[in-house]
């Protein structure tokens, strides 16, 4: 199903929105993503995504947490749902069933 | 201090952003500026800020989403629309009858409630309505009080003169007059009234003045004689001339022109003043004993008229004082509120109305109607609704509350009633109140008194049609377990007991409404044949005036071969009654008082009894002989009649003659002692000749001509004696049409309920028929298992509902007519005959269906 499948992106800040936890917002996750992963985003893309995210039921939102350099304006605070976490932990199990799969001696190339 | 990011980027952000996202884009947007102001400066801030503000321009920021999904009931509400929508095109036959009948009902009902609003509502454009009050005489005759609306000429103006609380009186005073203008000349009914007329009412002055009685030279027309007379031209300022019935000619300017509103029950259409009346008969005009035709009083605000009532008991002694013959016991007031349906209970009242009675009957009716046709609608929703249950049940099992159940039913069929009240208000409007018009003297318009009527009328009828049709099936409903329809357990409709009691009170009402109605047109046919007491059919009668007319057309009618016979005579049988009263033995009788000249009763055909006619050639007749009528006999309890005396007018009066009873009115009333008497020819009025055989017509144009001759001036009025019951037998013939269209009305109804029931049952029941075809059944023997329950409640309800219309009925007449006829089989046999057919015609219609039907192709779809 077309609605399931995790893209690279998508995957990367479903992770992020876990790793935040309770402080997982537009702002903070393009910070967290550039700090881990060293990757630039524009923050419109982070929203993008994290809208398509909560289309596919894998976080939730809510508001809240308004601070001044923000004008007073509100965040809207991500979650992962129990679709979302399993989302992860399936992604997680197939990418180490590949990597265990993979032969000793293809990881192993750099002795020659 | 914080700085701020470029104000037109930031603007722009918020006018292109879904106002539901700007909190957090715009709130993201500016923490981003924030920080980058402290770490890279305010020229690289500003560029990235508007860099972002660029990059959210994308769709899914901009749209707009809905502001709110529809919400639940909504979408319930269309999908029981819709469903709703394909039933009743599924179930065409059905849905048609149901609103059609339901159509026919509402138009009907609706007709009725605009004629009893209308006459609840009359007079209520008068501004000062709540202050006028009519006031009346009571008088003992016979041992019962009657009221009169005519009152002493004298109290009204003496109220106004003495009372405080009195603002204004006026008095009505008819009298016929010859209104010429130029050539055009008719015979008009004038009202003599106070100057105050126009104040106390408030008839809407079209054109001219109000104030134009104050000017006794001044005459005020209804919109109607004007146009009669003037057409299109300006009447005001015109001169007419009225020719009254004494010869006297006065001259009159038109002063105004009035408007008789369509809720008034005050006729008038020629006003002139008071001050004239005084002029042409000064003697009555200032006489205690005089009787105007009616007395109107206007109170100053918060007045009531108990106030007067002491001052009532001083008038009454004046005016006992002055007409001992005429001897009153109170004076009545009656608030011109409602006056109008006093009317009946008011001799010769001044306000014209309809019976009460006929009001309450007529609204019954319609109710009775209404009922039948929501019988016929639930009876038929019931019955179609077992092929719903599968519906029913899923809407169950997918979470459908009993409380929707019950709203989606109630409100499919609130639309469809909504959609019948909208035909039955086109129906009313264009085919039954315009009936209703023309069958009776009224024009009733499509109004109503108020806003507040309509609302109430509309609404409760709504509320209860739909209520009363279809709050049975949607609770009924509403209450299966899913899981019994679900089986096929809930055997719905099948010969229901309950749909059984419907469809036999439906036609207990149908056989009301049939015997009844069939009741009143047998009474009202035997009523317009019966006999009056003498041969009219040969009659003709002239008023001329005066007496010079009266010889001039005497003399030329002489020797005209077609004329039998003729007779003079001061009022006239039918035409002109007039009322009197005698004491006699200290009790006081009223009578109707005939002065006629010689050969009066020969020529009307009068019967008599006993004794003899007048005599030419006996002096004592043309002074103290009468001729009396049996129930006058009967009343003064005289067994030899002849030469039994009493004293009235002033003279002993000798009984030379008795008569058979006669009818001198329509049969509403019952028949009061008569008397005739002989009138000097001074005081001739009409002239009535009686015409041979086969030559009426022929003989009414030779009059004519002659009357032209004679008095060119005057319009001729004569008229055939068989024309003096019209307004009678105009009703009389309107009620046979009215109740032959509602009986006719409900035998449809009812068929058409039935015709829906039998052809459910059947499509039900096909199945069964083409499996006992299969087996060899013959059709008389399927019609008889078809009909069999149908007859049943036929019966039962013939039972129920004959006796109970015949009932109800018979009250009626007997309170409308004194002298009904015994009841007859007829309705009866004419009631079950018609439904019989019906019920026949509808079975066999449908058996058609089973005839026809190939039991192979039934039966092979399962």
């Amino acid at each position: 199903m077309k609605g399931t499948y995790l893209g690279e992106l998508e995957e990367l800040i479903l992770l992020t929105v876990g790793v935040l936890y309770e402080n997982a917002y537009g702002v903070a996750i393009k910070d967290e993503i550039e700090k881990q992963v060293g990757r630039k985003l524009n923050i419109s893309a982070v929203h993008a995504v994290l809208k398509r995210l909560e289309d596919k039921a894998l976080i939730n939102s809510s508001m809240g947490g308004a601070t001044s350099e923000r004008g007073g304006r509100r965040k809207r605070l991500f979650t992962l749902t129990t679709l979302g976490k399993k989302a992860l932990e399936q992604a997680n199990e197939v990418r180490s069933q590949l990597y265990n799969q993979i032969p000793k001696v293809a990881l192993q190339f750099n002795t020659y | 201090m914080m700085s701020s990011p470029p104000k037109w980027a930031d603007r722009f952000l918020e006018w292109y952003c879904n106002p539901d996202l700007l909190e957090e884009v715009q709130g993201d947007a500016h923490e981003l500026y924030q920080s980058r102001l402290q770490k890279e400066g305010k020229a690289s801030a500003n560029r990235k800020f508007i860099w972002d503000v660029f990059r959210f321009f994308r769709w899914s920021n901009i749209k707009r989403r809905k502001k709110s999904y529809p919400s639940k009931s909504f979408i319930m509400f269309k999908s029981y629309l819709i469903v709703g929508f394909r039933n009743a095109l599924r179930h065409r036959l059905n849905s048609t009858i149901n609103i059609v009948g339901l159509s026919i009902a509402l138009g009907m009902a609706i007709t009725a409630f605009i004629f009893i609003d209308n006459q609840t509502h009359a007079d209520f454009f008068h501004e000062k309505m709540d202050r006028i009050y009519q006031v009346t005489n009571r008088i003992e005759t016979d041992g019962r009080l009657d009221n009169w609306s005519d009152s002493p000429m004298l109290l009204g103006p003496s109220l106004s003169k003495d009372q405080a609380s009195v603002e204004a009186t006026t008095r009505i005073e008819y009298n016929n007059g010859a209104l010429r203008y130029n050539e055009t000349v008719f015979s008009e009914w004038i009202w003599f009234v106070d100057p105050e007329f126009m104040d106390i009412f408030s008839f809407p002055v079209l054109s001219g003045n109000a104030k134009s009685l104050e000017n006794k030279t001044e005459i005020i027309l209804v919109k109607e004689v004007a146009e009669k007379y003037f057409g299109k031209t300006n009447p005001i300022g015109q001169s007419v001339s009225i020719k009254f019935d004494n010869d006297h000619k006065i001259e009159f300017t038109v002063g105004a022109v009035i408007e008789r509103p369509d809720g008034s029950s005050l006729y008038p259409s020629v006003l002139i003043s008071m001050a004239i009346f005084e002029d042409l008969k000064p003697r009555k005009a200032n006489d205690w004993a005089y009787q105007t035709d009616g007395t109107f009083v206007l109170l100053k605000p918060s007045h009531s008229p108990s106030e007067l009532f002491e001052a009532m008991e001083g008038y009454k002694k004046i005016q006992n004082a002055a007409s001992p013959q005429w001897l009153i016991k109170d004076f009545q007031f009656y608030p011109l509120k409602g006056l109008n349906l006093e009317s009946a209970d008011i001799i010769s009242s001044v306000s014209n109305g309809a019976n009460p009675a006929g009001l309450i009957s007529l609204g019954v009716i319609a109710g009775l109607l209404l009922l039948l046709a929501s019988f016929n609608y639930m009876n038929v929703s019931v019955a179609t609704v077992a092929t719903r249950l599968k519906e029913i049940g899923i809407r169950k099992v997918i979470g459908g509350q009993k409380k929707e159940i019950i709203q989606q039913f109630l409100l499919e069929n609130f639309l469809l009633c909504a959609a019948s009240l909208v035909i039955g208000c086109l129906l009313a409007y264009i085919f039954f109140l315009p009936g209703f018009n023309s069958l009776y003297p009224v024009n009733i318009p499509f109004a109503f008194s108020s806003g507040n009527a309509v609302f109430f009328f509309f609404g409760s009828l709504l509320l209860f049609i739909g209520l009363v049709s279809g709050g049975y099936p949607a609770f009924y409903i509403a209450s299966f377990t899913p899981i019994n329809i679900m089986r096929g357990r809930e055997k719905f409709g099948q010969r229901s007991l309950f749909s059984r009691i419907l469809l036999t009170l439906q036609f207990v009402l149908a056989f009301m409404t049939i015997v009844g109605a069939f009741v009143f047109i047998d009474n009202s046919l035997y009523l317009k044949n019966k006999d009056w007491g003498y041969n009219h059919s040969q009659i003709l009668s002239v008023p001329v005036g005066d007496k010079a007319n009266y010889l001039a057309l005497r003399d030329k009618l002489a020797d005209n071969p077609n004329i039998a016979m003729m007779a003079g005579s001061s009022n006239h049988i039918g035409y002109s009654n007039t009322r009197a009263t005698f004491v006699f033995h200290e009790q006081r009788f009223e009578t109707v008082d005939f002065r006629v000249g010689f050969n009066y009763l020969e020529t009307m055909n009068i019967r008599l009894k006993e004794g003899r006619f007048f005599d030419r050639n006996i002096q004592s007749d043309k002074i103290e002989s009468v001729i009396i009528n049996e129930t006058f006999a009967d009343k003064l309890g005289w067994d030899n009649p002849v030469s039994e005396y009493f004293e009235f007018d002033s003279l002993r009066r000798y009984v030379i003659g008795v008569v058979k009873d006669f009818h001198y009115e329509g049969f509403y009333n019952n028949l009061d002692p008569v008397l005739f008497r002989i009138v000097p020819e001074d005081d001739i009025h009409y002239l009535t000749v009686q015409v041979k055989g086969g030559h009426l017509n022929e003989t009414q144009d030779q009059i004519k001509s002659a009357w032209s001759g004679i008095a060119p001036d005057d319009p001729y009025e004569g008229f055939l004696q068989d024309e003096v019951f019209e307004n009678f037998n105009n009703d009389n013939n309107a009620n046979v049409k009215l109740l032959g269209f509602i009986s006719g009305v409900t035998v449809i109804l009812a068929s058409l309920g039935l015709f829906g029931l039998v052809s459910f049952n059947i499509t039900r029941r096909m199945k069964e028929f083409s499996i006992r075809k299969v087996f060899g059944a013959l059709m008389p023997h399927i019609f008889k298992l078809m009909s069999r329950d149908y007859v049943w409640i036929l019966m039962a309800a013939f039972l129920i509902g004959a006796p109970a219309g015949f009932f109800v009925t018979n009250i009626l007449i007997q309170n409308i007519y004194p002298d009904p006829q015994p009841a007859t089989p007829v309705p009866f046999i004419i009631a079950v005959s018609v439904m019989l057919a019906v019920v026949i015609l509808t079975v066999t219609s449908q058996m058609r269906r089973i005839i026809r039907n190939n039991p192979a192709q039934t039966l092979r779809n399962e």
